[in-house]
């Protein structure tokens, strides 16, 4: 049998394949897969922690690369080099060979090196520019303490000793000014001097009082510059401080706090002359490092900017590189045979393809011993693989977030396609709005190729949708010509069924309208514009849209109803047709089915008709009392129709036994049919042989008799033990009932609940146009009245001006896209709960292949590198 | 010209259409997206037009407003 085609109708037709690779060709074959992307990859080696697998340590590798390449990516950041983003739609990059790699970790190790050096050795150079600028800083301030201090030597001594001080004054009166630095150190008075945070020089101060008892004499002057701390870049304010104070030992205890409050102490010089050449010495020696700083700047700027030319593409490669030893750790490994064993899934369809991109890696290696791949039979669950294109990849994003639809079952994207936007659009109703969004949705698709760049989120949402907003916008304009509203004003493109009926010699008062042919023309297009702003408009709006809502969610569920028989018939469950769909459909049509013929019917009746009047009866009293009080009526629709009403209620409760009923009884007489021939469940003897082709033979051929639990069998599937995991179901008659019996009163309540949820419509669509009317009415329409009123100058024109402004903004913000989400999100509950509900069973779990592609798209590490 | 029938030519107009759509979808992997998406949207759009269309082919109430301005009187 040729396979079906791969359509977005249901999942492709999968099997499960076994490779048998070549150990010297394994990485290559991965790459050529990874680029295929088709194929997703059992784990073989389950029982195996990630570090004893084959090839941890090429991870371990590479991961060190990575780190390096990360590294590299951090010192740019630092240094403010840009990188240069890889746009993966312009460069492809071939799959490297493995001496490309080993050549790029080399090449990446000898970097880090130079770039670690060269970062070491700035460091230091700029740890020491501090140092001497600090130093620099001092001797400035110093000096000027110095200058400042022999003015007042007296009250420095007198404030540090004040025992001997008229001795000393003796001597200081003696010895000239000139001579005051030596008498610094013949009073025995040393100093101290350095720079400390500026925030901690109050607690310094402190601490020195404390310590030293008020025996020093403090100074302190503000650098006015920040310094930049090496280390971390920071910018800190500090200041300068000389401290004397008398005796050695206090001044060595002044410098162990200094240096445990974090302050550098510097050598400064008492005399003048030394000070001055040691300001010389600083300033030449802070010259010559900011110099070789600027070299070493210059050289590792070179060196990353060359690096940043292709850092991007090394990382894609790493990261790549690692994807491809992280799936061969998924293979299994045959030391003796030197052969990789891999399983996984892949589309039925594509086979050829993958066994042709085999044969070629093969070929080019020009290995003797071919690869081989063989499809094998499995009791496991394929995963579900829907096919998307760019139109309706959000499509099915929409109802893959709702879930993951049975493999091969209906996929419910498909109606979506049309169901989800249309609902949407009879909520959003408005020719103008929709003209606006179908513009913006045109213009995001025009301009795909550039939009696609923009990483803003909000707007790589709206991006991702655009089609689903093209569809929308479209279905938008349709419902907006039907409702004939266009910012809640109306078009006049046909003739009005009506007329107005006004008396001679009108002036006011009330009016009402006539039809012109009472038997004849309607207004051909939607709705007659003579509704628009008249009293009554909301009356017969209200009546139309409510049973509009009805009939379209009627047939949206008749419609996904349907859809449970093409499952049951795929599925070859001719049980779920006749005891779920059938006695349902009945169920569902003899009520609501029926209460949308009967608004047809009244529609189509001339209730007014002069020659035969007749009074309308009401649908919803109708229906209530079908169920209330059977087989009366309140006021007749046709003819018969008591006798038609309880029929139909009967038909519908003799529906919920079969509904609830038949499905488990006949599964139950099938099981014990199927047990009293001896036949056993599959789940029972839960194995799969698919190591070798031998052993498949061997198992089709065991004969009926031998024993599910023959101890031959244990053990032999090493590769596929794991795969009959949950597929062991026992029949359980108590379970099938319960889950019966839950469905039975879930669809029963449903088929009224979402009825009347459907009426969401009505009111989404009604409170669209009704907004939009009192947008219309407060901007442009109270400018236009005042124009009309006489303030038609420029005053009037101006006002205008702003009020359009004020009625376009709020039209698209309010109105397009406050609107438009409550309406979407509205319409999704439609799909996913009123239409899903019905057919979808969502058990099955997505394909997820090892591809390149997906892996680039959806990395968070690589985000950065990828423009 | 436009009375109860149209319901009926609407409905021959749009099998049309959706024959068409049934008949020149392109061949290919998404024949049944072309057939489904067309069919589905013509018959969603017609259901609507035909129920706006019959909601109004009887009117039980009129229009009826007191604001009328003696210039439009002659419409």
């Amino acid at each position: 049998m040729a396979p079906a085609q791969d359509t977005p109708f249901r999942s492709a037709d999968m099997s499960m394949v076994q490779l048998y690779i070549s150990n010297e060709i394994g990485r290559e074959v991965v790459n050529a897969l990874g680029e295929l992307g088709l194929v997703q990859f059992r784990d073989l080696n389950g029982d195996i922690s990630a570090f004893q697998r084959v090839f941890t340590q090429e991870i371990r590798r590479l991961d060190n690369v990575e780190r390096q390449l990360r590294y590299f990516y951090g010192q740019m950041e630092k240094a403010g080099i840009p990188l240069r983003k890889l746009d993966l739609d312009v460069d492809t990059l071939a799959a490297p060979t493995t001496s490309e790699i080993d050549e790029l970790a080399e090449r990446s190790q000898s970097l880090e090196q130079r770039i670690s050096q060269l970062n070491d050795s700035y460091e230091q150079l700029k740890k020491r520019e501090v140092e001497l600028t600090e130093w620099r800083w001092v001797l400035k301030e110093a000096g000027g303490f110095f200058d400042r201090a022999h003015g007042n030597v007296e009250e420095i001594r007198a404030s540090s000793d004040n025992d001997d001080a008229p001795l000393l004054q003796d001597v200081e009166h003696n010895t000239p000014a000139g001579d005051a630095e030596r008498s610094f150190s013949g009073m025995n008075i040393g100093f101290v001097a350095g720079v400390i945070n500026r925030d901690r020089v109050g607690a310094f101060e402190r601490i020195l009082w404390r310590t030293l008892r008020g025996n020093l004499y403090m100074n302190q002057s503000e650098i006015p510059e920040p310094l930049i701390d090496p280390s971390n870049n920071e910018a800190i304010q500090k200041n300068v401080f000389v401290i004397f104070a008398h005796g050695k030992e206090i001044l060595a205890k002044i410098r162990k706090i200094s240096e445990s409050m974090g302050a550098e102490v510097y050598n400064v010089d008492e005399n003048s002359d030394l000070r001055r050449d040691q300001v010389f010495e600083v300033n030449a020696r802070l010259n010559d490092v900011q110099n070789v700083l600027k070299n070493t700047q210059a050289t590792l700027d070179a060196e990353l900017t060359q690096i940043s030319r292709s850092l991007s593409a090394w990382m894609v490669l790493i990261g790549k590189e690692k994807a491809v030893y992280n799936t061969l750790n998924l293979f299994s490994y045959d030391r003796a045979r030197r052969t990789l064993i891999a399983e996984g899934w892949c589309p039925k369809n594509d086979l050829p393809l993958i066994r042709s991109t085999l044969q070629d890696v093969t070929n080019r290696a020009g290995l003797s011993v071919p690869s081989i791949i063989n499809e094998i039979r499995t009791n496991k669950t394929p995963p579900t693989y829907l096919k998307t294109n760019k139109f309706t990849e959000a499509f099915q994003t929409i109802v893959n977030a709702y879930g993951t639809a049975t493999y091969q079952e209906v996929n419910p994207a498909l109606p979506v396609i049309v169901t989800f936007p249309f609902l949407f659009a009879v909520m959003f109703g408005d020719f103008g709005h929709a003209v606006i969004m179908l513009s913006a949705a045109l213009a995001i698709i025009y301009w795909e190729k550039p939009l696609k760049k923009v990483t803003f989120e909000l707007f790589a949402m709206v991006y991702y949708g655009r089609y689903i907003a093209l569809v929308m916008a479209t279905f938008s304009v349709f419902t907006g010509l039907i409702y004939n509203d266009v910012f809640s004003q109306t078009f006049t493109f046909f003739p009005s069924a009506w007329k107005w009926e006004v008396p001679d010699g009108y002036t006011s008062g009330p009016i009402r309208a006539v039809l012109k042919e009472p038997n004849g023309y309607r207004y051909p297009f939607g709705l007659d514009y003579a509704w628009h702003g008249t009293e009554n408009d909301l009356l017969f709006s209200n009546s139309y849209k409510m049973k509009m809502s009805i009939i379209l969610g009627w047939a949206h569920m008749t419609y996904s109803l349907c859809f449970s028989y093409i499952n049951a018939r795929h599925f070859k469950k001719p049980i779920d047709i006749w005891g779920n769909f059938i006695p349902g459909m009945i169920f569902f049509q003899s009520i609501f089915g029926y209460l949308v013929v009967c608004i047809v019917y009244k529609w189509s009746v001339n209730w007014l008709d002069p020659a035969n009047p007749q009074q309308p009866p009401g649908l919803l009293n109708m229906l209530i009392y079908m169920f209330l009080q059977p087989g009366t009526l309140d006021v007749r629709l046709y003819r018969g129709q008591e006798y038609v009403q309880v029929g139909l209620l009967l038909l519908a409760f003799a529906q919920v036994p079969v509904l609830l009923l038949l499905k488990p009884l006949y599964l139950r007489w099938e099981h014990n049919r199927a047990r009293a021939h001896g036949y056993r469940g599959i789940g029972e003897r839960s194995r799969v042989s698919a190591l070798d082709e031998d052993e498949e033979e061997e198992d089709a051929h065991v004969p009926n008799g031998r024993t599910s639990n023959d101890s031959g069998y244990d053990g032999i599937a090493m590769i596929t033990q794991d795969l009959g995991e949950e597929e062991h179901e026992e029949f359980e008659f108590g379970e099938v009932m319960i889950h019966q019996i839950i469905h039975t009163i879930e669809f029963c309540l449903n088929c009224v609940s979402h009825t009347a949820s459907y009426l969401r419509l009505w009111a989404l669509s009604l409170a669209h146009q009704q907004l939009s009317a009192v947008l219309w009415s407060m901007t442009l329409g109270s400018a236009f009245s005042m124009i009309d009123n006489g303030s038609n100058g420029i005053g009037g024109a101006l006002f205008l001006v702003a009020m359009f402004f004020m009625f376009f903004t709020l039209s698209c913000i309010i109105l397009i896209i406050m609107e438009g989400v409550s309406a979407m999100l509205h319409s999704l509950r439609l799909a996913w709960v009123e239409s899903f509900s019905k057919f979808a069973e969502f058990a099955g779990w997505p394909f997820a292949p090892f591809s390149f592609k997906q892996m680039l798209e959806e990395s968070e590490d690589l985000k950065e590198y990828i423009g | 010209m436009a009375n109860g029938w149209s319901i009926f030519i609407g409905l021959a107009v749009v099998a049309a259409m959706c024959a068409a759509a049934w008949i020149f979808s392109p061949k290919g992997e998404n024949q049944v997206l072309w057939r489904s998406s067309l069919i589905l949207s013509f018959v969603s759009c017609y259901l609507m037009w035909a129920i706006t269309f019959l909601a109004q082919l009887h009117p039980l109430i009129e229009p009826r407003r007191s604001d009328l301005r003696p210039e439009y009187i002659h419409h």
